[in-house]
């Protein structure tokens, strides 16, 4: 099915394949030199194992420290350009600061549980990508709730006067995540469940994600704050 | 050598944060970013000249100027060349949007990107549910 029906009338999400992979892999390397873990080597696997090791404070102090990454988002959407063009056009609103997310291996380390990105606010015109900078072991990537499921679900709790209560927080066991290798990104709508569960490895899993959304349509919460203007060439 | 803060009216563009809370924002985002603050500008509500900014501009020689967001600068078109006329050389922190720079140039790009934001058009959040939120994606997703 073409990906944007998939996105809209299918699964609500997609695999791709990364278009420009030297966009992809300076990306990587960004990543990697502006990582401050100063006992690895310089490359992405190395800095997985020192992270595994890390503490949550640590982890989180690295996150805060990528926000400095500040053309993350740009290079990530320039990485699939025609993909991104034929869903929203080439003129766009972009996640300001796009996020590389650190998951670290092993019971008791924090975990994303179920939720839809509208939760956060962003337009229901929103698209999400989420790529790993490495290939993803078992059960290490994101598990995604087919969009008919994940609708039937906003419809239970609505009924109750509720989103995102227990009925979706209580979805995170026996999901399975969606494998993917470097190079590859899921794309999805923000009506989309979503969240990852523990995985065991000797490695941390990084990934990013960048949300975006066609200038020509509404926002919803998100703003300046968020979001910034950006012209795709 | 003078950073300031500058707080204005409660209504900021689409956002709408009390003075207490701009002060909040601001004071985290000089800690972050290693400045040191020395003198806090109110502005009056109702107004987004920036008029008292370059009247203390004039005595104190700012150098460095916090504001909550990019929707806090000048709108009106003289307003605005004031601004860049007198205020050239300082150098702007938009705390909301982690931006920062000087000139007329930057200034101009970033009362540009404000003003796409206004104009953008926007869905009221308080009319509406997550199910009709999703009848509105599949309506009119391009």
């Amino acid at each position: 099915m073409e990906i944007k029906k998939e996105l809209m009338h299918g699964k609500g999400y997609a695999v791709i394949s990364i278009e420009n992979m030297d966009i992809f892999k300076k990306l990587r390397d960004a990543f990697i030199e502006k990582i401050n873990t100063s006992n690895a080597k310089k490359d992405i696997d190395s800095v997985r194992k020192v992270m595994a090791k890390m503490s949550k404070a640590e982890i989180n102090k690295l996150m805060v420290d990528l926000l400095k990454f500040n053309n993350l988002s740009e290079m990530i959407i320039n990485s699939c350009p025609t993909l991104i063009e034929s869903l929203c056009g080439k003129q766009l609103f972009i996640q300001r600061r796009a996020t590389i997310i650190m998951n670290v291996p092993g019971e008791g380390q924090p975990k994303q549980w179920p939720h839809y990105e509208l939760m956060s606010g962003v337009s229901p015109f929103t698209y999400i990508i989420w790529a790993p900078l490495h290939d993803l072991e078992e059960n290490s990537g994101v598990y995604y709730v087919h969009q008919k499921e994940s609708l039937e679900l906003i419809k239970k709790e609505q009924a109750g006067g509720l989103v995102n209560g227990p009925t979706v927080l209580n979805m995170m066991p026996n999901q399975k995540p969606t494998p993917l290798k470097f190079g590859q990104a899921i794309i999805f709508n923000p009506f989309v469940l979503h969240g990852n569960i523990t995985f065991n490895s000797k490695f941390a899993r990084v990934a990013y994600s960048s949300r975006f959304q066609s200038y020509n349509k509404p926002l919803l919460q998100k703003n300046s704050d968020y979001l910034k203007y950006y012209q795709l060439n | 050598m003078t950073t300031a803060t500058v707080t204005t009216d409660i209504n900021i563009g689409p956002f709408r944060i009390p003075s207490n809370g701009q002060n909040m924002i601001m004071n985290n985002y000089a800690q972050r970013n290693n400045l040191v603050i020395e003198l806090v500008i109110p502005e009056p509500l109702m107004s987004n000249a920036l008029a008292t900014v370059q009247w203390l501009h004039e005595e104190r020689k700012l150098t460095k100027v916090i504001l909550s967001s990019i929707h806090q600068l000048p709108v009106n078109q003289d307003r605005i060349d004031n601004l860049l006329k007198n205020m050239e050389d300082v150098e702007f922190h938009f705390a909301l949007e982690g931006i920062s720079g000087r000139g007329k140039v930057f200034l101009s790009e970033t009362i540009k990107e404000a003003k796409m934001f206004i104009e953008a058009q926007t869905i009221d959040s308080t009319k509406k549910n997550w199910l009709s939120l999703y009848e509105i994606m599949i309506k009119n997703k391009k």
